[in-house]
């Protein structure tokens, strides 16, 4: 037995405590997020100060009655003075019984502080608790299916035609045709765009004056340009990002597999040859099986990154009308929209198990596959 | 009280230093969500040159780092910021932290040289009684604008100032026929949801909350799927900002926030008019947006961030940021008479609007606080289930409006304009 010393592990530390730091850490954050209630409760005091004992407690939107208040100031760095106002109120505690105490202003809300005679709890100390209720909106959330639907439904179809392509390209290159370098740079432009730039660049080809519809129009075989991008037709819309995606993805698959391409050792495949099988035989036979562990690689990264598609499909279709998981988290987690972190954090988290799911199957069909041939 | 992330303690320490340097040639900080874009920010900064109490440092800022800064400059206890002017959506927040001062004051002695919107002051006053928040800073809104060749299909005695629903589903379609594809557009990926709340609803309903699920709101979305949108451009969708669109010749006829539109109007005043949106049964529905002007606890010279307040609250200021941005003032007494061509366009349209007699003003939402954007979803959801997706519109209402009763409750928020004023949360009937 050789012996291992501690020097492997010290080289894998800095990956560990990367990962740790960067993945780990976050992704707890985020179920808690998506799991935890932050609750607030504000505790009334003995006397008009932060530090003073508490006499009950009471729950958010609580109406209470003011029965007296004090004034007091605080002198403020620029010079001028800040009314801070305690409030003796009275109202019901958690469990529903009345419970008296003094609260500051910045936990209540109050039509006028010098008059009013009612006050609502607004503010309070943050209390965690373990709740399903941010799941449970997701899943009632009319938008969820549509959107689940829809992401399963591109990978349905953009998946199939991207292998079937890439493998189509990587042989091209591979075939040492002449021109064949030009092929692969023509290939390689869609690596360099990013996903945004080319939703925005494929909805202009498909917008009512866009290229698509000039074309058409000019060459006189539309007499008005054919609205593509509409709600009463989805398929079109579903097709454009069907195009996008795979003008844009389908070269990092390329890119795999002309990898696994090269492993395919000429030897092998002139054997085949030898022995009479044709362009066809020797694809199916002897390529295609060489070439699974690249092509497992290219369909879990490929299959992870396709749930997450977003800028392509806000880009082309505005993303009101069709809808993605990713363009939902973001709907929840948007400021503008929902700013509700918490549903946003439920559906990262279902992005996450989605696509753990899914590597963990591919793993598990092909390594039973291997150890079944092994078995024979 | 919300954690403070690392990074706006940061910017907070940078900034205070910083501010000592800037403090030292006696210079006002000025942060706005408004004009935060480099051409805006140049034209407003050109505006406080003309103030001459001292310098003002004009910063731009989007709305999320300005409540960052502000909530750590408040835990601080010191800051950099004298004033700040942002949205009425922006406030509650920092109301909520309680982290500004009270302009009762300030306005009252504003108010004895100038006349300031009531409706306005009381959406700076929060919900209390005798709280200034903010005091309002200018006013935007949101109206319809035509290409003038879509005027030949107007139905016949429609009177393009003073148009109907019905009216403009008619030209609408008028439209259609006549040029082969739809020509009437509206921003469904950019401000719709204000189209629901302030004008579609309170049009046909008088109300936007408590009417909600109403006979008047299902009838409402019953025109909008079956009489308008079928005249509506399909690519709507994916609109954001109409002048886009109204400017490539892809719709005729638009709504939208009249900042939104103003690029079409200062590019080609000649070829396009803007007039009030239409009315429905129950009248003329429309919503004022308004910005105000605040000043923290934690500025360094609030003696100074009053007299800019003082300043930009005055005619010929207001004047000036109608004529160089486009926002319309909040005090009377402006002079409108020298307004380039696209400004006055528009600013005769906001005021036919405004002073319509069955116009129905309807206020954004208040007292929601954070989550003043699910209000929005519930909105749109509503209109999307039913006009795009065909649903059901009786079921939809009933989901939709308890999702709406809940948002209600679980905020506490009162009912606003134009429901009728509530004790305690308001209630969708």
């Amino acid at each position: 037995m050789k012996k291992i010393g501690l020097t492997p592990y010290l080289l894998l530390l800095p990956s560990l405590i990367y990962l740790l730091l960067f993945f780990a850490y976050p992704m707890v954050q985020s179920l808690q997020l998506a799991l935890r209630r932050e609750g607030q409760y504000l505790h009334l005091r003995a006397e008009a100060k932060e530090e003073a004992a508490p006499t009950g407690t009471v729950a958010m939107q609580t109406d209470v009655t003011v029965l007296d208040r004090v004034r007091g100031e605080e002198l403020l760095p620029n010079g001028r003075t800040r009314p801070v106002y305690w409030f003796l109120v009275e109202g019901p505690d958690t469990s529903g019984v009345p419970v008296q105490g003094w609260v500051s202003q910045r936990d209540v809300f109050i039509e006028s502080r010098t008059e009013s005679t009612t006050a609502r709890v607004v503010n309070g100390e943050a209390t965690q608790e373990w709740t399903l209720d941010y799941v449970r909106r997701m899943v009632t959330d009319f938008r969820f299916g549509n959107a689940l639907a829809t992401s399963v439904l591109l990978i349905v179809l953009i998946l199939p035609l991207q292998f079937i392509l890439a493998i189509v390209m990587a042989l091209v290159l591979q075939s040492q045709i002449r021109g064949s370098t030009v092929f692969l740079y023509i290939y390689a432009i869609p690596l360099g765009i990013s996903d945004l730039a080319s939703g925005i660049l494929w909805y202009s080809i498909f917008t009512q004056r866009g290229f698509l519809n000039s074309f058409l129009v000019s060459t006189g075989l539309l007499d008005q340009p054919f609205i593509f991008i509409q709600a009463g037709n989805q398929g079109w819309m579903i097709a454009a990002i069907v195009l996008a995606e795979v003008w844009r993805a389908t070269s990092i698959v390329m890119v795999i597999v002309v990898s696994g391409l090269q492993a395919v050792s000429r030897d092998v495949i002139e054997a085949g040859e030898v022995f009479g099988a044709n362009l066809w035989q020797r694809l199916r036979y002897i390529i295609l099986p060489m070439l699974k562990p690249s092509l497992q690689v290219a369909l879990i990264l490929r299959t992870i990154l396709a749930f997450q598609v977003f800028a392509v499909v806000v880009a082309i279709t505005g993303g009101n009308v069709i809808t993605v998981l990713a363009n939902e988290t973001y709907r929840w987690y948007d400021p503008a929209r929902f700013n509700n972190p918490n549903v946003a954090a439920v559906y990262a988290g279902f992005i996450m198990l989605l696509s753990l799911g899914i590597s963990f199957f591919y793993l598990r069909a092909v390594r039973s596959q291997e150890e079944a041939t092994r078995a024979t | 009280m919300k954690k403070i992330p690392f990074l706006a303690l940061v910017v907070v320490a940078v900034l205070l230093i910083a501010g000592t340097v800037i403090a030292q040639d006696n210079s006002l900080t000025f942060m706005s969500t408004q004009f935060n874009v480099v051409e805006e920010a140049e034209k407003a900064r050109a505006i406080l040159a003309g103030f001459e109490g001292a310098a003002v440092e004009f910063v731009g800022s989007e709305e999320g780092p300005l409540l960052d800064l502000l909530r750590a400059e408040g835990q601080a206890g010191e800051g950099t910021v004298d004033v700040i002017g942002a949205l009425h959506g922006t406030f509650p927040t920092l109301v909520n932290d309680d982290l500004m001062f009270d302009l009762t004051e300030l306005l009252a002695s504003i108010e004895e040289e100038t006349d300031v919107n009531d409706a306005f002051v009381q959406l700076g006053r929060m919900g209390t009684e005798d709280y200034q928040y903010y005091i309002p800073w200018m006013q935007a809104t949101y109206t319809m604008a035509a290409h003038k060749d879509a005027l030949q299909y107007l139905p016949e005695g429609a009177d393009v100032n003073a148009l109907t629903w019905e009216q403009l589903a008619q030209w609408a379609q008028a439209m259609q026929e006549a040029t082969g594809k739809p020509q009437l557009g509206f921003p469904v990926a950019g401000l719709f949801h204000r189209f629901l709340e302030g004008y579609a609803f309170p049009s046909f309903t008088g109300g936007m909350v408590t009417k909600f699920k109403s006979p008047e709101a299902a009838e409402m979305l019953r025109f909008m799927r079956d009489d308008l949108w079928p005249y509506v451009n399909p690519e709507s969708i994916n609109y954001d900002f109409m002048n886009e669109p109204l400017l490539s010749g892809e719709v005729l006829v638009a709504f939208d926030h009249t900042a939104r539109l103003k690029p079409a109007f200062d590019e080609r005043p000649e070829d396009f008019i803007a007039f009030p949106a239409p009315a429905g049964p129950a009248g003329r529905g429309y919503m004022p947006v308004v910005a105000g002007l605040g000043i923290p606890f934690t500025a360094p010279d609030p003696d100074g961030a009053e007299a800019l307040i003082r300043f930009m609250l005055s005619p010929e200021t207001q004047g000036a940021v109608l004529h160089d941005l486009g926002f319309y003032p909040v005090v009377s007494g402006v002079d409108t008479s020298d307004l380039p061509e696209g400004v006055a366009i528009q600013a005769a349209a906001v005021e036919a609007q405004a002073n319509a007699e069955d116009a129905i003003p309807s206020l954004l939402p208040v007292g929601l606080g954070e989550r003043g954007g699910e209000i929005n979803e519930i909105f749109r959801n509503a209109f999307n289930r039913v006009v795009i997706e065909g649903q059901d519109i009786e079921t939809v209402l009933e989901e939709e409006g308890a999702a709406l009763q809940t948002l209600m409750d679980e905020t506490g928020a009162a009912c606003w304009a134009p429901d009728p004023p509530s004790e305690g949360a308001c209630q969708v009937e």
